[in-house]
């Protein structure tokens, strides 16, 4: 995900939005990803579609990460690295970068591997401390997210 | 005067005589009589005459039709109202009626009263009236029965229609049937060549033993060596029945591939004719021979040079273009097709409403299977699918996958997430390729290449990156689903053609399989959307970079089974098993013959190159260290069912 990435920045650089009026979300979200979601919304003021898909993401975002946290305490790798599988299909879809890399790392620390699966990592108490971490990491980034797509969608 | 009544009677009118004798009855003369002069006769009281006299005389009680009797016979009411101060001398509701011949005490004259007309017993007013509704029904009746004749027609035709639809499909089933049980003797074959081999060398071993044993018993050395010199040239052919055998059996496909040329050709006849008919703007009838520009602009430029090899294998190559396993052939039918096709102008005016609505121009709505556990990849995928017009189906799981296609359902191509609970999206396409050969997308972001070797190993017939693109996919639907374009294009030669024989393929996999369930390098292509299949199948349009330009070849050459030679050599959307068998059949000896794993291994860095430097994205750093991870053991296997067990162990999230 890391080209994304860089448009994002470059993008922010420019401060020039996107064709769908796209806020800046300074790399938080992959704008092309993102704006092809939200070029399926039929109506560019209610944002229907994508909105529901963001504010579902949300709360499912939200119930990964009580579930990680209840893994964590049971030291159950193998279903925090599922988690990390599935948070990061989801977050990667919308284009919310950040998240995605972290999820990856939680997906391969769960599966005693280093957090970017190059080597094997068999200490599990080691995978556990960086699960902490990371995991720690991405609910800071989810939030980020979210507080900028809940201003996107519902401008104070 | 009787005598002459009688007479006379005979000749004149029934109604007239009966008048006449009415007026003879004294007994009614306050209700009818004989005029004064004697020259008419009147009606005194209407409603008495209408209640008693005409019952008695004439058996009907209407005075109407009373007096319209008259008319006909010439007989005239009398109007007073001009002479006489306009009252009649009878009394005012009496009626007159007169006629020259009908006079009192003259029955001779009776017989010149007649009906106006001579026109027959039907009176002269009906036949104007009569006569043209009697054609007119006659007409009608005409039009009724050929209407229904044409009716008939059309149902028969309708039916015969279907029937001929039916057929063609049977026939292609048993096409496939066919094709397949070729594929089996293929392997059977295969196996019967290895085996053989395996004898010979075991032979060759043991001859030079056995020739000095019998040399030393018999003492007939001196003319042993030469009987033995002639089995080792020998040696290196395969049995000679063998090579028979494969003989026979790639003559015969190439017979049965020229057949089913032209059986998709009728069908596709079938099918435009019927689309021309149902469909307002008929299809495109002009098959682009120079199939360059939809497909291939969708991906890159080395197609020229497939491009260049479909112009020169095409016309040569009879059995070249069409993939009779390929079964969105069945949904070309055309018998489902007249429902249909309201559809299109329907979801194109749809689409035009949104400007990200495309459409692709289908012949017919293409009908996709997505299958994702993941609700927001899957409402995206979804959305992005029905802005391409397409009819999407989806599944939560393998499993729902699995048995949805079981259950009869047809999709024009299936997207398939890879890891899911319950069943994984390889798992479930190894068990839908046991019967049926829709194409099958991966849809990952485990997109190493060992990954997708795996992929391709178990049937699936390419891999759409995660977190896929709009373009993307629609480059995905437009080279898997060339046949449902408007303008079609030779079908098979835009798409993979599915993995033949997975039973078959699959059962050295185990000694390949490394498969690394979740690790994506930390950085992935963001955009990719097209991987060359690593399978021999379609010089398609993958969209390998120019520095790959045939990455096939090395299987199409370096098969070791004699029958793989044929004329399938040269034709590239063939059905892929000939080839194939000797590459996966050529694993389990042990390297015998040319294993391809590694110069595979390198095409798929070299696409993945090329494709993200497509997408304008990232270099790929990745690089060695995925050549690292590609050696790793193929235990990781393990890792993933444990994964799949993960799943199992249902984490509840929501779906």
């Amino acid at each position: 995900m890391a080209p994304p990435t860089q448009q994002a920045d470059a993008k922010s650089e420019d401060g020039s939005a996107g064709p769908s009026g796209l806020p800046d979300f300074h790399g938080d979200i992959d704008p092309d990803t993102f704006e092809q979601i939200l070029e399926m919304d039929d109506d560019e003021e209610e944002r229907e579609f994508s909105k529901s898909i963001v504010y579902d993401f949300f709360s499912q975002a939200q119930q990964t990460f009580e579930k990680m946290d209840q893994n964590l305490e049971k030291r159950d790798l193998a279903q925090l690295s599922s988690l990390g599988h599935f948070l990061k299909g989801s977050s990667a879809t919308l284009g919310m970068t950040k998240v995605k890399d972290s999820c990856e790392k939680i997906q391969h620390l769960g599966a005693k591997e280093s957090a970017d699966g190059s080597k094997d990592e068999p200490d599990e108490d080691k995978c556990l401390e960086s699960l902490k971490k990371i995991i720690k990491q991405a609910k800071d980034e989810f939030a980020d997210v979210e507080k900028r797509l809940r201003q996107f969608y519902e401008p104070a | 005067m009787d005598g002459n009544a009688g007479q006379s009677a005979n000749s004149s009118s029934d109604f007239v005589r009966k008048l006449y004798k009415m007026l003879e009855n004294p007994q009614d003369e306050s209700v009818v009589r004989w005029g004064n002069e004697g020259d008419s006769f009147v009606v005194l009281e209407n409603e008495k005459f209408t209640k008693h006299i005409l019952p008695k005389h004439f058996k009907h009680s209407n005075f109407a039709s009373f007096v319209r009797q008259l008319n006909k016979y010439d007989f005239h009411k009398v109007r007073h109202n001009n002479e006489e101060g306009g009252a009649s001398p009878y009394g005012i509701g009496a009626w007159e009626f007169k006629h020259p011949d009908f006079k009192m005490n003259n029955k001779d004259a009776l017989d010149n009263i007649r009906r106006k007309a001579p026109a027959p017993r039907k009176p002269n007013v009906m036949p104007e009236d009569i006569v043209p509704t009697q054609q007119m029904d006659l007409f009608n009746s005409q039009l009724v029965a050929t209407q229904q004749q044409l009716q008939q027609l059309q149902e028969r035709y309708n039916e015969l229609s279907m029937h001929h639809s039916m057929l063609l499909q049977e026939l292609i089933g048993v096409q496939k049937t066919v094709v397949n049980h070729e594929h089996v003797m293929g392997y059977v074959m295969n196996f019967l060549t290895s085996v053989d081999a395996q004898r010979r060398r075991e032979s060759r071993v043991n001859i030079p033993f056995g020739s000095h044993t019998n040399g030393a018993i018999n003492g007939v050395a001196p003319e042993e060596p030469a009987e033995r010199r002639l089995p080792p040239t020998e040696e290196d052919v395969p049995a000679s029945p063998l090579q028979h055998a494969s003989k026979l059996l790639s003559e015969v496909n190439a017979d049965h591939m020229l057949n089913s040329n032209k059986l998709e050709q009728l069908n596709e006849q079938h099918m435009r004719m019927n689309a021309s008919f149902t469909t307002p703007p008929p299809i495109n009838g002009t098959r682009s021979s120079s199939r360059g520009a939809a497909p291939h602009s969708a991906t890159s430029s080395t197609s020229v040079s497939y491009g260049d090899l479909d112009n020169m294998v095409y016309p040569i190559g009879n059995n070249q273009g069409i993939d009779p396993m390929y079964s969105g052939h069945i949904h070309n039918i055309p018998y489902v097709e007249p429902p249909k096709a309201s559809e299109p102008s329907l979801q194109q005016t749809e689409g035009r409403k949104k400007s990200s609505a495309v459409d692709p121009g289908w012949s017919r709505q293409p009908q996709i299977l997505l299958v994702e556990d993941d609700q927001t990849c899957r409402r995206i995928g979804g959305k992005f699918l029905y802005a391409f017009q397409c009819h999407v189906d989806s599944a939560l799981d393998g499993l729902e996958a699995v048995n949805k296609l079981n259950a009869g359902s047809k999709y024009d191509l299936v997207l398939m997430d890879i890891i899911m609970p319950n069943l994984d999206g390889v798992s479930a396409t190894h068990l839908i390729r046991q019967f049926d050969h829709t194409p099958i997308i991966a849809m990952t972001s485990n997109i190493r290449s060992d990954d997708i070797a795996m992929y391709f190993q178990h049937g699936m017939n390419d891999v759409l990156p995660k977190p896929f693109t709009k373009e993307g996919l629609l480059s995905m639907l437009e080279k898997h689903l060339g046949h449902l374009k408007k303008h079609p294009q030779p079908p098979s030669l835009e798409m993979n053609p599915p993995h033949p024989n997975p039973s078959a393929a699959v059962a050295p996999a185990p000694a390949k399989r490394s498969y690394r369930s979740d690790d994506s390098p930390a950085t992935s292509p963001a955009t990719v959307s097209n991987w060359n299949s690593p399978g021999p199948g379609p010089l398609g349009v993958s969209p390998v970079s120019a520095t790959a330009p045939h990455p096939e070849d090395p299987y199409l050459q370096g098969g070791p089974a004699p029958y793989a030679l044929g004329p399938q050599q040269g034709a590239a959307g063939m059905p892929p098993p000939p080839v194939q068998a000797p590459m996966y059949a050529g694993l389990p000896p042990g390297g015998l013959g040319p294993r391809p794993p590694q110069p595979q291994q390198h095409q798929h860095q070299q696409h993945r190159r090329g494709i993200s430097d497509i997408s304008g994205g990232q270099p790929d750093m990745g690089d060695a260290k995925r050549q690292q991870l590609y050696g790793a053991p193929p235990g990781h296997m393990g890792q993933q069912q444990q994964h799949g067990g993960m799943h199992q162990g249902g984490m509840g999230r929501p779906r």
